[in-house]
């Protein structure tokens, strides 16, 4: 009998603790949304929170379009997504939204080969791969692209998202933009048909597809430059508009980003980018803010956050894989950042 | 000597001592050995389990995974600390609630009106209940709790975790109250206890027993639940706040084995020994609580 009552009277105790703690704690915001940026975004919102005490930023990585669904839904302060808004989407938020690019990155082609170590895919290449028409890794279409490499006599699985994502939508937008075929049937989007030819695995968020092309001798996947440059996978050289095979990376990131202006409402798409340098896939990828906030010390917050990440945070954007935004758009950001009250 | 031979012609004795190849043994023993292999084999599962846990999750844990926070992609080191404790706190906020109701309603099942409309109606869905696909109990509480209150919450997380224990507690205490003997109650009632004294003082205390049983059975249950999680308590990398998205162990192990990072899947694999150590922990507490109210 003594034994139950310590018990019990220890549980009271430490329930009692919880709310004091609960009462106690600092503001927290709560974000959620795309995978593609989470790496970075994360290590930014830790870092804030340090340095500001009493704020607590928790973002959860959920996929594009989770967080686009929490950001209509209200269960969140902010969202993010690599495909930003449809207008439709935003039409069903009475506050109004902001969307403003925070971080760049480009889509890579991570691969699992067994003694292949710098694969060039040729635009016929990687259209043809998640097109279904090219279903083993000794392709001559393959072979022509790589000369002096032996192309193992073995079938391509292809990675894809099974969740619906930012990512996806990037990259078919890209595979439409440069393959009439492939506009035509699946298409872009989010979540896409893909043909049901390709030999294909699919995975949640970036985090799954990365671990699967890592278990999957024989995998291509699309996945964030980060994710394959932490992992150390390796990443196809791709053929751009110019007809030159460029690898990942700052350079030819930044080369594509130079190919867009953002607009009033902060959305562009770099779909096919030109330049000899530029990396064909990159995006710019987006947080999402209402306009106007009940609690109006949350949009200091939210304020305070974005100048953070556009100051400091840009600054370790490269080592952790991704595009820092050009001077130009920093600016557009900081000024447009305002109007989340 | 010939004497006895007649004798066994005559009646045909069947040789009385086991012989080990006679049909009949040679039956009962591969029967035997058949029923003894299927046991081992169920425990196979179970202990290559915990073996794998204890080495690739051993090699983890350290004092630091129990009061660190979740490492960010590039970190290294960190630990859950604020799943454990979300992980608690939800557990208790589910027990809070399905404990008590759970056991009053038990009551009604097995004394008050155990044949009435209400009681076979309430028995016969919480029968279903406990088939109920835990992803729909995530689903029903992220419509009743995280979209009116617009919020990812721990108490989200709580409710969607009782609807899964309250049908066992339920079940389990039944039946326990059921099990305790018709001699006592009549006795009690007989030395003059009212129906109330008799629920307190005798039924209730002798079926203790089995409804913690019961209830440690849920709690387990519900400690390891990933998928009603998801849905309404989210997941955090700070501290738990009840009124924020909250972390918990199961959710932890659940994003983080599927990342590509090291880190992250050694601290996935110290998680789920530590879930695994505590439930068997509560296991072990709850029985030799149990064990001691026995009359």
């Amino acid at each position: 009998m003594k034994l139950a009552k310590t018990v019990r009277s220890l549980v009271l105790c430490s329930m009692c603790s919880f709310f004091a703690v609960s009462a106690m704690a600092a503001t927290t915001v709560v974000g959620s949304g795309a995978s593609f940026p989470a790496p970075i975004y994360t290590t930014w919102f830790k870092q804030f929170s340090r340095a500001n005490k009493g704020v607590q930023i928790n973002y959860q990585a959920k996929g594009s379009g989770a967080g686009i669904r929490d950001f209509i839904d209200h269960t969140v302060d902010f969202a993010a997504s690599d495909a930003a808004m449809t207008e439709k989407q935003i039409a069903k938020v009475p506050e109004g939204v902001q969307l403003l690019p925070m971080t760049a990155g480009e889509i890579v082609l991570a691969y699992n080969l067994k003694g292949v170590k710098d694969l060039q895919l040729s635009r016929e290449a990687y259209t043809g791969i998640f097109l279904g028409k090219i279903k083993k890794w000794n392709d001559p279409v393959l072979v022509k692209a790589n000369p002096g490499v032996t192309m193992p006599d073995e079938e391509i699985t292809v990675v894809s998202r099974a969740d619906s994502s930012g990512t996806s939508y990037v990259f078919t937008q890209h595979l439409a933009a440069i393959s009439p075929e492939f506009a035509k049937n699946p298409g872009y989007g989010k979540t896409v048909n893909w043909p049901s030819a390709i030999k294909m695995v699919k995975a949640p968020k970036n985090d799954g597809v990365t671990a699967t092309i890592k278990q999957t001798p024989g995998a291509i996947g699309y996945i964030e430059y980060g994710y394959a440059k932490m992992t150390k996978q390796p990443m196809a050289k791709l053929e751009n508009k110019a007809g030159k095979f460029v690898a990942p990376g700052l350079e030819g990131g930044q080369a594509a980003l130079a190919n867009a202006k953002l607009p009033e409402n902060m959305i562009a798409w770099i779909t096919d980018p030109a330049g000899d340098q530029s990396y064909p896939i990159a995006t710019y990828t987006w947080m999402m803010f209402y306009k106007k906030y009940s609690d109006p010390a949350k949009a200091e917050i939210l304020r305070n956050m974005v100048a953070y990440c556009l100051d400091h945070g840009q600054k370790i954007a490269d080592k952790i894989g991704y595009i820092p935004l050009p001077a130009n758009v920093v600016e557009k950001v900081r000024a447009a950042s305002a109007n989340i009250q | 000597m010939k004497h006895a031979q007649t004798a066994e012609n005559e009646f045909h004795l069947p040789r009385l001592e086991r012989q080990p190849f006679e049909p009949r043994a040679l039956k009962s023993i591969v029967l035997s050995s058949i029923t003894v292999a299927a046991a081992i084999t169920a425990c196979i599962p179970l202990f290559s389990v915990l073996i794998m846990l204890l080495y690739r999750g051993g090699k983890r844990l350290s004092l630091e995974v129990f009061y660190q926070l979740p490492p960010t992609a590039f970190e290294t080191g960190g630990g859950f600390g604020n799943a454990i404790v979300g992980t608690l706190f939800m557990v208790g906020i589910a027990a809070l609630i399905s404990v008590p109701f759970g056991i009053l309603a038990a009551i009604f099942l097995a004394e008050l009106g155990p044949d009435s409309k209400v009681a076979i109606t309430a028995r016969f869905c919480a029968k279903i209940m406990t088939g109920l696909p835990s992803i729909l109990a995530g689903v029903f509480a992220y419509a009743a709790v995280v979209v009116v209150f617009k919020t990812y919450s721990a108490w989200a997380g709580g409710i969607a975790l009782s609807l899964l224990m309250i049908p066992v507690v339920l079940l389990t205490a039944e039946e326990a109250i059921k099990m305790v003997p018709r001699a006592m109650k009549e006795a009690a009632v007989g030395i003059g206890c009212t129906p109330a004294q008799a629920m307190v003082k005798v039924i209730l205390p002798v079926a203790l027993p089995g409804i913690i049983t019961g209830v440690v059975l849920a709690v387990a249950r519900a400690a390891g639940e990933t998928a009603p999680l998801l849905f309404t308590a989210l997941f955090s990398d700070y501290w738990l706040k009840a009124q924020e998205p909250t972390a918990s162990l199961a959710v932890l192990i659940y994003n983080y084995s599927g990342m590509p990072f090291e880190n992250q899947i050694e601290l996935a694999w110290a998680a789920s020994l530590v879930l695994v150590l505590m439930v068997f922990l509560l296991n072990i507490i709850s029985r030799t609580l149990g064990g001691r109210k026995k009359i």
